[in-house]
């Protein structure tokens, strides 16, 4: 069985964290309406830290929780965070979510990083079978990160949303435990 | 796809109650001690409806369901026979314990639990799609093992003298059913 640590990969590594640690960046990165477009379809909004704090602690409550933060090898700084949700084990299928809240780390790695060692631990250690996620088309370096983890492009929510006077698709994509595994030998 | 009556079998179905009536018919199980010995490894002792009940519902809340479990009914008349159930933490390794009772001891020996253990199996691998389930059973229950057996599966491991009861030693016996081994005998799910 391979030995080699679960939770880092080439730039960054995925951690657990104290709610109180973290609640404070949450809060201060949602203030980026730019981040919060590309995460979230809901309207951008300022949640204190105290709400972040109390949210992430019921969160841990919950059973099936999978949500690490991301920090950077070199340097442990703390960047955001990659999770799982929708999972269901009988059918072997989850739903991933990631963003980084650093905008000086976009386009630079350290998220295709964090994702394939999340797509890591589901095909290796949670065994499911593929995972899937939505991505919104105007998120070209979020969709173009995940094609490079194997994702695939399975469908689009067409004009599911209405920002800045636009139609915009939610795009789903896609990637499957044999898919992953092959691109992982010729990697 | 078929679409079977999941929770039929030939002899039985498996049936979702209200605790009231699961507790009632366990408490009235619970007092014939020779059920209670071949059932359970815990000390044989009478049990409360009350405590059933709560935890019964407690258990209801719950989301996904912390263990599956059924009541047993006769399909002939609808009676109230035992209970079958599977459990343990199904992931990541997709293996599931699985515990049955036929509390009605006229039925003993008649195949009504190796039915319902037929049909908890088909349930396990094409609704659940686990990959193995496995159960314990006592030395000194041979016609559950006989069941067992009869519904295919494996004999795996014993843990000697385990159990200590009317002055004897007996051994814990475990049985396993692999998923492959489970399609290979019922190709039509």
């Amino acid at each position: 069985m391979n030995e080699a640590g679960l939770f880092a990969g080439k730039l960054v590594r995925l951690t657990a964290e104290d709610p109180e640690t973290v609640a404070k960046p949450y809060a201060e990165w949602a203030r980026d309406t730019e981040y919060s477009r590309y995460l979230d379809s809901n309207p951008p909004y300022t949640f204190s830290a105290k709400k972040w704090k109390e949210w992430l602690e019921k969160d841990m409550e919950r059973e099936n929780n999978y949500f690490f933060s991301i920090r950077t090898l070199d340097g442990n700084k703390f960047l955001g965070f990659v999770a799982l949700f929708e999972l269901h084990w009988q059918h072997g299928d989850t739903m991933v979510a990631i963003a980084l809240g650093e905008r000086d780390y976009w386009g630079k790695g350290y998220g295709t990083d964090a994702m394939n060692m999340m797509l890591r631990y589901v095909f290796t250690e949670l065994n499911l079978r593929r995972v899937s996620l939505i991505v919104f088309e105007y998120n070209q370096r979020g969709i173009r990160s995940n094609e490079k983890n194997g994702f695939v492009i399975e469908g689009r929510t067409r004009g599911a949303m209405l920002r800045e006077g636009k139609r915009w698709d939610f795009i789903w994509m896609g990637v499957t435990r044999e898919e992953w595994l092959k691109i992982q030998e010729t990697a | 796809m078929d679409n079977p009556d999941l929770l039929k079998g030939k002899l039985v179905r498996l049936t979702a109650e209200d605790p009231k009536v699961i507790a009632e018919a366990n408490v009235r199980w619970a007092r014939d001690s020779e059920y209670m010995r071949l059932l359970d490894s815990n000390v044989s002792a009478p049990v409360s409806a009350k405590k059933i009940t709560e935890w019964v519902e407690k258990d209801m809340e719950k989301d996904p369901p912390p263990e599956y479990i059924f009541m047993i009914r006769a399909l002939e008349d609808e009676r109230l026979i035992g209970v079958i159930g599977l459990g343990g933490n199904f992931s990541p390794h997709g293996e599931a314990f699985v515990g049955i009772g036929i509390g009605e001891r006229e039925l003993w020996g008649k195949g009504y639990g190796t039915d319902a253990m037929r049909v908890i199996l088909r349930y396990a691998f094409s609704e659940l799609n686990l990959r193995r389930v496995v159960l314990d059973v006592f030395e000194y229950n041979p016609r559950a093992i006989r069941s067992y057996e009869k519904a295919g599966f494996v004999h795996e491991g014993r843990v000697r003298q385990y159990l200590h009861r009317s002055g004897q030693r007996w051994d814990l016996i475990f049985m396993g059913i692999l998923r492959e081994e489970w399609m290979a005998s019922h190709p039509d799910g």
